[in-house]
């Protein structure tokens, strides 16, 4: 890997989810699909073929009646660095066709779906389950289509998607930037539709790297955690909960 | 010369090296990889000019503040519009989805139809719009003439606002008395508020500032109140080290999120309320300056409380621990801005009076009212001061009728309008027939419980005109759809949602121009005046809907128009003068009119014991609406597996439960109650309790699941007349 | 027999090149002359737009209607609304401008222009970062159009959909003699990865392997 252009440090855009205040509402899987044209099909029971970039999942303490608890837990692509922060993320390592790659200026992992030819060795490399497969065309019910978003383009069948920490957000603050004489993107110009629209506040994205953006204090909290720590992905989510069971949940390779 | 086949061969080999040396077979490599990745049917959504056009969201009461982009003339994408007083931003997830409602062609009405086929068969025939008023304007003439006119009823949904008093005026001008609106949790609290304390206003929690939040089954983050503002509040809340207890049968995310989830048996709130009473008063933990200055009848209605709702007594009949009763209690009264609610999940359906008197009384032993962290009176809007409707001599007598619900009467005084008793009372032909009826932007085949006596009642009313924007199950039942604009094409004031602290107006205006042959529905009432003629014609001295709006809202409509909101921000309940009306103009527990009222006690759902020997309960879930408006697609996507499971809806059981009838996950059941019987599947569930079963309620229409409704009936509040059934008795067999 | 055998070989050999030839040479003309033009389907401009004739009558150059909005977006194509301060009557004698107002302007309805440079819905251009930050002018990507009387035919490619002037007036893609006469990735980096252009390897964003999404989307 070069190294990274030389305008500016390199930023790490990551998100701190707080699961105490996670409310499971589901706001922010649906602010993703409107916002990033992900398509539905007349039925969508099936988890593991619905297309959902942010997933929300129910966790229990598995105890019975009336002890149980229960968490939720949003999971977008965690935009994993690899170890050393590198790039060398279980997706990218994999992709035989550099369809999907991680920038170095930002820390995002790309997908690039007109260069995607489908094997899906991304997808078996991921150990969260992040990437999703289009096994049909996206169908929009007659007259549908006219919500679709131009800042995102529309997948075709027999590609990978994912998450994109709404890259295409930032690509839009970057060009208004230009076009106001500045490089520098500030943090309330490049904010996630998830982070956006939590009517919880309980999403919180940024630099990771700028000691000024919210995330960096909150990821240093001490119930902060992040998923599978173990397998050294070195995602850029955090996620925050005093519940220990949760923690434990969260990485559950970790003794 | 004779070409042989070697010559061929010479000719291929020469056409294959000059073809290799032209672009030919590369670029056609290239074009044709390129026209993999663009299928003709994929989508290539246009990029034009970004505007925002700042709105209110009304698929729900919250009311939320909403800011719509806009790509050239599409509107792109739903977002919370910052600084909102309510919503600060933030907007949940079917308010996200209002643009799959907007641009559904297939479930959208383009036109005027009048029904051709049977009723229910989804036959209809477009009409001009003259045609259409002129139909419904012929038939109120003749029931006038007939001197009839009080069996034209209109159902409304929205409870305020101009649209609703643009109807409630017709009917009255018109000689009907019977203007419906449906009935929610806030009518019963509000009736108790009313009771106790003397005044008719809102409801208003301050949530955020208070400390302990006792709930009796209130989904606060399953849609209870304005929803985004109630799950802001109760994160603030929580950072604030508040403490939630949640009281209800099935663990609900709000139950999951506090710190202490109670089960309780459906219907067995207010004696847990009046036990929670008992222990405060006994351990004379109330406050006392509060209740000796501001409160009257406390010795009498103590007296009660001392002597029959002992913990013993209470945890007998409710099953709850008595140590649980009594810590939970005091908990309460120790924390210093402690608030009880009531709400039936979103509260879209009524409690019994008794319970929200039972836990109002609660907050006026702590004497937490009308100040910070407390249960405020906010005023109803009053921005609407018409001059009274003009009445000629038929719509005198026609007015003078009782209402076909009986609300106001002797037996029902305190309710303004009972939607819920007007199937039964149609299909008993009580009173009167109802031979022409309104609905405007509500689905009640749908919405009301027992579904089969709804659909039979909705049948035998003659003449139904719909004013809708949907196909759904009430417009396939009406004679006339008059498509209304979607909201996110029409003008319409927002007011006073459910448990706001503060007056509030908000705007929606529309995103776009109507993309159907639409007409908003307060256009239409006014031009029915107008055409009807005489003193109905007179009472309406507006050209438009939008005139009669603007004028109504006279000097805050540049603001409404322009910010989107108005708001009251410094409106502070302690310092508005005579905060009780009571005659005694305290604070009343006891009186002659709550005396009269049935004392607290079980409800006991519907249904045999020996025969239905489980409970099904109806459950809120914020990924579902519940009302008028369907689930959008993205909704019904972001629905767990555990609830739809490819077209079924799924019951949740207990463990313990499913083992008795030897169920493991995903089996099927047949699952039976005294309305009526569904196949589903189950959902081994631990947060719900033996015995009870539950499903969600918003599912059944487009063939997901199941509309719980048919499988559910009525238990009428004797005070109130609300329907405020919760559950009913069950029986399960395997499929 | 063996001499007849010969002779047999001997002309069939000298017919054999003779037809490799010929293959050669049709293969060439159908590769070179004859798919290019099937390739293509030609549609002509709604309007034919004298850009010349309105560079002379506005201050602004291009960017008078070729502008960046206030977001930084690029607007393209101007629509009616910026005619119409002109062209709500006819100004001249020009047929063409006839059309426009008595079809589009008059009708109220936009003038469907065809895009020679649209570029596919995955791509994600700035215009904003080079024409503000890099400080570039429209010739160089777009070359002379504005000193046009009249606008060429719109070329469309019948298999991928793309406008010509994407692939290139060249479809070799070998002899392209100006900036502007193709707009595929390849010609981004003709900049981007330049040794000699400095300034747009460095200073830009970056254009590593790495950085596929500061273009796509």
């Amino acid at each position: 890997m070069s190294e990274a252009s030389n305008h500016g440090a390199s930023k790490m855009y990551g998100m701190v989810i707080d699961l105490d205040k996670c409310t499971g509402c589901g706001a922010c899987m649906v602010a993703c699909m409107a916002e990033n044209n992900v398509p539905f099909k007349e039925d969508e029971s099936d988890k593991l073929k619905s297309i959902t970039w942010l997933r929300l999942y129910k966790l229990n303490n598995g105890k019975p009646f009336p002890d149980v608890q229960i968490c939720y837990l949003p999971r977008p692509c965690m935009h994993c660095g690899g170890e050393g922060n590198h790039g060398h993320s279980p997706c990218v390592s994999v992709c035989p066709a550099t369809a999907t790659d991680y920038d170095l200026e930002t820390g995002i992992v790309s997908q690039i779906y007109t260069r995607c030819f489908g094997c899906r060795y991304c997808m078996a490399a991921c150990p969260y389950h992040a990437r999703y497969f289009n096994w049909w065309d996206p169908v929009w019910p007659e007259g549908m289509e006219r919500y679709l978003n131009p800042n995102v383009s529309v997948r075709m069948r027999g590609v990978v998607e994912k998450c994109s920490f709404c890259y295409h957000r930032y690509q839009i603050a970057k060009n208004n930037a230009y076009n106001n004489g500045s490089r520098e993107v500030l943090e309330h110009e490049y904010q996630t539709a998830c982070t956006q629209a939590c009517p919880a506040g309980s999403i919180t994205f940024g630099d990771l790297n700028n000691p000024k953006h919210e995330v960096y204090k909150l990821k240093q909290n001490k119930n902060a955690f992040r998923l599978l720590e173990k397998l050294k992905t070195n995602p850029k989510v955090y996620y925050i909960s005093k519940l220990e069971w949760v923690r434990k949940l969260g990485d559950n390779y970790r003794s | 010369m004779k070409v042989s086949r070697r010559d061929f061969l010479s000719l291929g080999a020469g056409a294959t090296i000059g073809t290799a040396l032209t672009p030919l077979p590369w670029k056609l490599m290239d074009d044709v990889s390129i026209w993999t990745q663009n299928w003709a049917w994929t989508p290539f959504p246009e990029d034009g000019e970004v505007t925002y056009v700042t709105s209110t969201c009304t698929l729900c009461p919250g009311g939320c503040g909403i800011m719509v982009r806009k790509v050239n003339n599409r509107a792109v994408k739903i977002e919370g519009l910052k600084g909102h007083p309510l919503n600060q931003g933030g907007i949940c997830l079917l308010g996200l989805s209002g643009l799959q409602l907007l641009y559904d062609n297939k479930k959208r009405i383009k036109t005027p139809l009048k029904r051709i086929g049977k009723k229910g068969e989804e036959k209809f025939e477009p009409i001009s719009w003259e045609q259409a008023i002129s139909e419904v304007c012929d038939k109120l003439s003749n029931l006038r003439l007939k001197g009839e006119s009080h069996t034209v009823a209109g159902i409304v949904s929205s409870k305020f606002g101009v649209l609703n008093n643009l109807f409630k005026r017709f009917l009255t001008a018109y000689g009907s008395p019977n203007f419906l609106t449906p009935q929610s949790g806030s009518d019963s609290y509000s009736t108790a508020m009313f009771l106790m304390q003397g005044v008719d206003c809102n409801a208003g929690f301050d949530i955020e500032n208070s400390s302990f939040i006792l709930s009796f089954g209130a989904g606060l983050i399953e849609g209870w109140g304005s929803p985004v503002r109630i799950f802001r509040e109760r994160t603030n809340f929580n950072q604030n080290g508040g403490k939630l207890i949640q009281i209800e049968p099935r663990l609900s995310n709000t139950g999951a999120k506090a710190d202490k989830w109670l089960p309780l048996k459906p219907g067995a709130e207010t004696v847990l309320a009046l036990g929670f009473a008992h222990v405060i008063i006994k351990e004379s933990l109330y406050k006392k300056d509060f209740i000796n200055t501001y409160t009257q009848g406390f010795d009498k209605w103590k007296q009660t409380i001392i002597d029959t709702y002992t913990p013993s007594y209470v945890s007998k009949i409710t099953g709850v621990k008595e140590e649980e009763i009594i810590s939970i209690a005091m908990d309460f009264a120790k924390s210093s801005f402690p608030i009880a609610i009531c709400g039936n999940g979103k509260d879209r359906t009524p409690e019994s009076l008794s319970h929200s008197m039972a836990v109002h009384s609660l907050n006026g032993l702590v004497g937490n009212i009308n100040r910070k962290g407390g249960i405020w009176t906010v005023p109803l809007p009053d921005y609407i001061n018409w001059q009274e409707a003009l009445i000629d001599d038929i719509a005198q007598n026609g007015i003078k009728k009782e209402r076909i619900d009986s609300a106001g009467t002797k037996q029902y005084i305190y309710a303004k309008s009972l939607l819920n008793r007007l199937p039964e009372v149609v299909n008993l032909g009580k009173n009167y027939p109802i031979n022409l009826l309104f609905i405007s932007e509500d689905n009640p085949i749908y919405t009301l419980p027992n579904t089969n006596d709804v659909i039979k009642a909705f049948e035998k009313i003659p003449f139904i005109v719909n004013f809708t924007s949907y196909l759904d199950e009430t417009s396939v039942h009406s004679d006339l759809i008059l498509p209304n604009h979607t909201y996110l094409e029409r003008y319409e004031d927002v007011s006073t949602p459910p448990y706001f602290i503060k007056p509030i107006i908000s705007m929606a205006k529309p995103v776009i121009s109507p993309i159907f042959n639409t007409k908003h529905t307060g256009d239409l009432i006014i031009s029915m005046a107008k055409k009807l003629g005489g003193k109905i014609s007179e009472s309406f001295p507006w050209d438009s809907y939008n005139d009669c709006l603007k004028k109504t809202l006279n000097d805050k409509w540049q603001m409404l128009e322009e910010g989107g909101f108005w708001v009251n921000s410094t409106f502070n309940p302690s310092k508005a003068e005579n905060q009780f009306k009571t005659a005694s103009g305290k604070f009343e527990f006891l009186n002659a009119a709550i005396s009269a009222l049935s004392p607290g006690d079980i409800i006991k759902p519907e249904g045999d014991n020996s025969v239905f020997p489980l409970i099904l309960i109806a459950y809120d879930s914020i990924r579902l609406s519940s009302g008028f408006i369907e689930s959008p697609p993205f909704l019904i996507k972001a629905v767990e597996s555990t609830i739809l499971k490819q077209n079924d809806v799924v019951v949740e059981i207990n463990p313990q439960t499913a083992k008795n009838y030897s169920l493991k996950e995903g089996d099927r059941i047949i699952l039976t109650t005294p309305k009526g019987e569904a196949k589903t599947k189950v959902h081994l569930f631990d947060g719900i309790m033996p015995d009870i079963i539950a499903l969600p309620k918003g599912l059944g229409h487009s063939n997901k699941g199941l509309n719980i409704n048919n499988l559910m009936g009525q238990i009428e509040d004797p005070s109130s007349g609300f329907n405020i059934c919760s559950g009913i008795r069950a029986k399960i067999a395997k499929a | 027999m063996d001499a007849l055998d010969d002779e047999k070989k001997n002309t069939s050999k000298g017919f054999g090149i003779l037809f490799f030839i010929i293959g050669v040479i049709m293969s060439l003309i159908i590769g070179w002359i004859i798919f290019p033009k099937l390739l293509y389907s030609k549609k002509n401009q709604p309007i034919d737009f004298n850009h010349k004739l309105h560079m002379a009558s506005v201050d602004n150059g291009c960017a008078s209607c070729h502008f960046l909005r206030k977001d930084g977006s690029f607007s393209g194509s101007p629509k009616l609304s910026e005619c119409i301060g002109c062209h709500s009557q006819v100004q001249g004698q020009d047929p063409e401008e006839l059309k426009f107002v008595e079809q589009y302007v008059s009708k109220n309805r936009e003038v469907p222009w065809l895009i020679y440079s649209k570029q596919p819905a995955c791509v994600f251009f700035s215009h904003a970062a080079h024409i503000k930050g890099a400080k570039m002018d429209c010739v160089t990507c777009h070359g002379y159009i504005g000193e046009s009387t009249s606008l060429k035919v719109y070329e469309q490619n019948r298999i991928s959909g793309y406008s010509r002037d994407i692939w290139g007036k060249d479809i070799s893609g070998i002899l392209k003699k100006n900036s502007w006469d193709s707009m595929k990735m390849d010609d981004c980096a003709v900049c981007h990865e330049s040794k000699s252009n400095k300034s747009a390897r460095e200073k830009s964003v970056q254009t590593q392997k790495e950085g596929c999404f500061v273009c796509h989307k």
